[in-house]
């Protein structure tokens, strides 16, 4: 027990050090609302195009997903590659404790900062731009952190195989921008056409998106989305820990 | 006593047998040097011993443990600091060794240990601003923080400058003199001459020798060569006579002679009684170098005994 939390300690602490990984993973998407909130015009005003939400209110989730997704395929493969590449994970193996420790530090890591970045920015949503308050608390918070833990899979899988930080990174960024794509976060899904849409919905962030919307604006998000994220996380992360090369 | 105990090791990777055969055993308390060409098998063996590598067949016992079997009790037992192992670049010095020490049931006072290893003003550095030698020492200590009683040390010298080298051998030697069995890997003659009480020299994965430094350069003859400059002429004093001389030589005003055993002795000995000076007076002994070089270049089994066959 000691040794898990001196590892989530101390990788936390590495976390922090890390100016990239703290701007784009704590930072940004609450950044990103506010830029896009203060410089775009029109953009916090009710929009015929999207059904009359404010191209903020359908942009808020999306850039939910945009934090996740950077943390989960950006940010924690490459840390994964490196821990093999330079021996780490090795060395973890030489002492009484699992390596698999390591991984779950990191997961818990990764998963606080997805926290605290979601919180921001809702916070500057409701703050900033008079956005409600997520109506359906507990559904929003369950579609997050399913959310939270598809994506994760998905760059724990890249990260249990890569052999190195940087092919780690290039599958890690191969995989994001797709995933970003089918978030909406170029061509929101309401104006996606129906057949995108369908395969939006059978992303993890896709079905996270949708899901993080109908909870924020009142709707009980639909079990399908919430199934495909389950889905992701659980097939993923299990395939990613038996699969898990410890040296 | 055995600490650690190999028996007829075998590992292969793709069809090459990494390790062909190998037995040895570690006593209690010595420094156990594991030399050999790149290759040989040498860092296979000990990953093997500490259960990071399953052997195809063959027995290891490491303190009465089996390494595959007992994994976290070995590792709690025996400490390794790994070749091209690294830690996370904005690791703190102190952080990591606190962070080592967490993970053993008895760990060694973490503070005492970077004291020993003359870090103790490195606390607050991260790992990369570290020089080689410091980032070595650390790795050793990271090895050493569970307090094991065997501490297999891989390369541990390999990239690091004479002067670092040099001190990282008195952290060696500190070691052993805290009561843990070493176990070297290492590819620098010097080294292992200067540290090791017993010597395996390793080739495609057999213990092609197994002995003290001294035996093993006795092994190859132990040649030794005298050069001088007589102040007076040698012939008919009966160099050649004396048992242990082989060939004598001259080039020039200079004497070369050649010989084993205690030939600087019975040289020198002879010259005093015939009331010559040998000036300029140079002695070459073979060196572990010489005995590795000549043992390794040998086909393995052809004309060195190895413990086990001798067993």
């Amino acid at each position: 027990m000691a040794a898990t939390m001196q590892l989530t300690k101390v990788e936390g602490r590495l976390f922090v050090r890390d100016p990239i990984a703290l701007f784009f993973g704590l930072v940004f998407p609450g950044l990103l609302l506010v830029l896009l909130g203060a410089f775009f015009p029109g953009f916090t005003d009710p929009s015929p195009d999207l059904g009359g939400a404010s191209y903020l209110e359908v942009y808020a989730p999306i850039a939910l997903a945009l934090g996740l997704a950077t943390l989960g395929l950006v940010t924690l493969p490459p840390i994964l590659g490196g821990y093999r590449q330079f021996g780490i994970l090795r060395r973890l193996r030489t002492t009484p404790v699992h390596p698999s420790r390591l991984l779950s530090a990191q997961l818990t890591v990764h998963m606080a900062v997805a926290v605290v970045a979601g919180a921001a920015a809702v916070l500057v949503a409701i703050i900033g731009f008079d956005v409600a308050v997520p109506e359906l608390p507990v559904w929003f918070l369950l579609s997050f952190l399913l959310a939270a833990a598809s994506v994760f899979a998905l760059g724990l899988l890249v990260g249990a195989r890569a052999r190195s930080s940087v092919s780690a990174q290039a599958i890690g960024m191969g995989i994001y921008f797709p995933m970003l794509f089918f978030a909406g976060v170029w061509v929101p899904r309401t104006i996606m056409s129906d057949g995108l849409r369908t395969v939006s919905d059978l992303t993890p962030l896709g079905s996270a998106v949708q899901a993080m919307e109908d909870s924020w604006f009142g709707t009980t998000p639909s079990l399908e989305n919430l199934v495909v994220m389950a889905i992701w996380a659980l097939v993923l992360g299990g395939i990613a820990v038996r699969m898990f090369r410890w040296d | 006593m055995h600490v650690i105990e190999v028996q007829d090791l075998v590992k292969s990777y793709g069809g090459v047998r990494v390790v062909d055969d190998l037995s040895f055993s570690v006593e209690e308390g010595e420094i156990y040097g594991i030399v050999g060409p790149n290759g040989a098998g040498k860092t296979t063996t000990v990953e093997s011993i500490v259960g990071l590598r399953t052997p195809d067949s063959g027995h290891i016992d490491v303190l009465g443990l089996d390494p595959m079997a007992d994994h976290y009790e070995v590792a709690e037992q025996v400490g390794m600091q790994l070749q091209e192992s690294r830690l996370q670049d904005k690791i703190r010095v102190g952080e990591a060794i606190e962070l080592y020490s967490s993970f053993y049931r008895a760990p060694r006072d973490w503070r005492e240990l970077l004291d020993l290893l003359g870090l103790s003003d490195k606390v607050d550095k991260p790992y990369k601003d570290l020089s080689g030698g410091q980032k070595q020492r650390l790795s050793v200590a990271v090895a050493l923080i569970g307090a094991p009683r065997i501490a297999i040390l891989d390369e541990l010298t390999t990239g690091l400058d004479p002067q670092a080298r040099r001190d990282t051998w008195g952290i060696v030697d500190t070691i052993r003199d805290d009561g843990v069995t070493v176990v070297l890997v290492t590819h620098f003659m010097e080294e292992a001459e200067r540290l090791c009480d017993r010597i395996m020299v390793v080739d495609e994965g057999r213990a092609i020798a197994i002995d003290t430094p001294a035996g093993l350069v006795e092994r190859v003859g132990g040649d030794q060569t005298l050069r001088f400059r007589p102040s007076e002429p040698i012939d008919g004093i009966g160099l050649e006579e004396l048992p242990e001389v082989d060939t004598v030589t001259l080039h020039g005003g200079h004497v070369v002679v050649s010989g084993h055993g205690n030939v600087v002795h019975a040289v020198t000995a002879l010259l005093a009684q015939r009331r010559i000076i040998a000036h300029e007076l140079r002695i070459d002994q073979a060196t572990l170098e010489d005995a590795y070089l000549e043992i390794t270049a040998t086909p393995p089994g052809a004309a060195f005994t190895t413990e086990r066959e001798a067993s």
